[in-house]
């Protein structure tokens, strides 16, 4: 039991931040119809100006509550620039320009921080080991939980109890309608965009002191991140936070078991539920309940 | 849709022409061999998109599931059972055609983006199982084999004798396309990419027919992906990945999505500047993003869609992707979805 504590909690903490990254995928998608190939790429560039920003001198959590805000700045300029364009056309199309985006991105980061990672520790303070009793856990994957929780809380109070949710909500089932009754729709998207790149930014500055630092790093957690959506169901809030722990305690628990089938445990998940559940398991796209 | 004219069969005789000759007219123009009958491969494989998106309405991004399975199949059947160069082939394909019926029924529920999601997951798989299962794959170092020879002529086809093969398979595909897009079952496709749900009222079982299409799809998909193992004599597990996938889709919509030539112009315009760039620069991955973001931006028909739109009488072409509001698909999707 004792050897398997450690990996639970560490499977949870992964599949949080598939859970994280999921929900601003599908904010994205149900909002306006855009995979977003390059919501990865935001990630590790926070990660990154993260990492610039502490090799300049910046303490880690202004570097916590920085880099994000820079990544969304970025990520709001491609939305009205490269983006907006497409909302009205076939879906293949922004799927296509973010992914190009991300190959874009993925190779300037190799340019200019090279292409084997970058060491990111984490500050003195989150250093260090902490007896649970059964078992001694890094602080830092602690601090990174109660972290990822303080997300998803505010997340799902934000899209369920304040006046910008409700309208986030009602746009995805009724767009023309909500612009008749004054809503100014753009704006919407445009925040909405925001939003997502906002939590994958931060998921990115904390994934990048545990997991790891380089080119791909954010790209390798994009692919858990979609089976995440498929199995919660697209468009679920709750969906998300379900089907990301699922997914995350089943690569943890296989990679200590049967290291090989690690990646194809989270498909033998995702086909599971399709087959009893075809639209995931709270499945009803587009309401975001 | 309409036929071509005189000149699309002038245009389509000067092309072939060109492409017999290619084995003399490439190294003029500084180019290996090999890159004209890479050109030719991809152009294959765009095709078996083209198939989906173009005809059917549905996204096939993870399509280098089937491409990469082919690979293996071919690398696979002639390492295990030392089979010959057309029964490697016919295993590729027919590897491509299992991959697609194991996940294509769970693609089929969905519609739309989440068609798209569904099939950029599952595609994936195929390139997690390459890389694991090392002992039967060779995992990440992939797995080297040899050529084999010729089934009756006992003859190890090269260089411009490859390219040939390669030439006459590509002939064969593009005229059963053809003749495909043209049948009842084209035009039914044609139908369901331009509105589902009508299809579905007027009685079509769009399921069975996408899932056909989907099949074929994989075929031609695998067929390209064992030619490919062939001209490499190599197989290894980023064949499978999704950049591949990117790749063979870009080159569709490059040259123009729902174009019978469309896949070969923008296979050629791929395949050649990969070869120029990738040597001339180490960053080369930067342009190709922009050469998506400028192809998506700037021409969304396509380099021969755009070119067939300033043809007088043109107007009523296929559009690659239906110009719709975006809800569409998520409509569709909750109509067809049971």
């Amino acid at each position: 039991m004792a050897h398997i504590a450690p990996e639970i909690f560490n499977g949870l903490i992964l599949g949080a931040f598939y859970a994280v990254v999921a929900i601003g995928l599908s904010l994205i998608m149900n909002l306006t119809g855009t995979i977003n190939m390059a919501h990865g790429s935001f990630m590790t560039l926070a990660g990154y100006l993260a990492f610039a920003l502490i090799g300049a001198g910046t303490n880690y959590w202004y570097a916590l509550a920085i880099a994000p805000l820079i990544a969304v700045v970025i990520g709001i300029l491609m939305e009205r620039t490269m983006i907006r364009p497409l909302y009205r056309r076939d879906p293949v199309y922004s799927l296509l320009l973010t992914f190009g985006i991300s190959l874009i991105a993925e190779e300037a980061f190799r340019l200019i921080w090279g292409p084997n990672g970058v060491p990111f520790s984490p500050p003195k303070v989150l250093s260090g080991s902490i007896s649970l009793g059964f078992t001694t856990f890094p602080v830092y994957r602690l601090f990174i939980a109660g972290a990822l929780v303080v997300i998803i809380i505010a997340l799902v109070i934000f899209l369920q109890h304040t006046r910008y949710g409700l309208r986030l909500r009602a746009a995805v089932q009724d767009r023309e309608m909500i612009s008749a009754l004054g809503t100014n729709t753009q704006l919407l998207y445009m925040i909405n965009f925001g939003l997502g790149i906002l939590i994958a930014g931060i998921a990115g500055v904390l994934a990048a002191g545990m997991l790891s630092l380089n080119p791909q790093s954010g790209n390798s957690l994009l692919m858990p991140a979609f089976v995440t959506v498929i199995v919660g169901g697209m468009g679920s809030l709750y969906g998300a936070i379900v089907g990301g722990l699922l997914i995350g305690l089943a690569i943890s628990l296989t990679t200590l078991y049967l290291p090989a089938a690690s990646e194809i445990s989270m498909y033998v998940i995702m086909a599971v539920v399709l087959l009893v559940r075809p639209r995931g398991l709270f499945g009803e796209e587009g309401i975001f309940g | 849709m309409k036929s071509i004219g005189i000149w699309g069969w002038v245009a389509t005789a000067i092309l072939f022409v060109l492409l017999l000759l290619a084995p003399q007219l490439a190294p003029r123009l500084h180019l290996a061999l090999t890159i004209c009958t890479d050109v030719l491969l991809f152009a294959i494989a765009a095709m078996a998109v083209n198939l989906l998106l173009g005809y059917t309405g549905v996204l096939p991004f993870g399509n280098a599931a089937f491409f990469g399975l082919g690979a293996y199949g071919a690398g696979l059947s002639i390492q295990n059972f030392h089979v010959g160069f057309i029964t490697s082939l016919a295993i590729g394909t027919l590897a491509g055609v299992v991959g697609a019926l194991l996940i294509g029924p769970f693609l089929l529920r969905r519609r739309g983006i989440y068609f798209a999601l569904l099939m950029i997951a599952f595609g994936q798989v195929f390139y997690f199982i390459a890389y694991r299962f090392t002992n039967v794959t060779g995992g990440e170092d992939g797995m080297n084999f040899t050529r084999p020879a010729l089934e009756g002529f006992g003859i190890h086809l090269q260089d411009a004798g490859f390219y040939y093969a390669i030439l006459l398979i590509f002939t064969l595909v593009v005229a059963g396309f053809w003749l495909l897009v043209r049948s009842p079952f084209g035009r039914t496709l044609v139908a369901i990419k331009q509105n589902e749900v009508r299809a579905r009222y007027l009685g079509l079982n769009t399921d069975r027919f996408i899932f056909v299409a989907l099949l074929i799809s994989a075929a031609i998909e695998g067929l390209a992906g064992a030619c490919y193992g062939l001209s490499i004599m190599f197989a290894y597990p980023l064949l499978l990945d999704w950049h591949q996938s990117g790749d063979i889709v870009l080159m569709t919509i490059l040259g123009g999505a729902g174009t019978i030539f469309g896949p070969l112009v923008g296979a050629i315009i791929y395949v050649i500047g990969e070869d120029i760039l990738s040597t001339a620069l180490p960053w080369w991955q930067i342009p190709l993003g922009a050469l998506f973001v400028a192809c998506v931006l700037g021409f969304p028909k396509g380099l021969l869609g755009t070119a067939l739109d300033l043809l007088p009488g043109r107007k009523n072409r296929i559009e690659p992707g239906h110009d719709l509001d975006f809800a569409a698909p998520i409509i569709a999707d909750r109509e067809t979805t049971r």
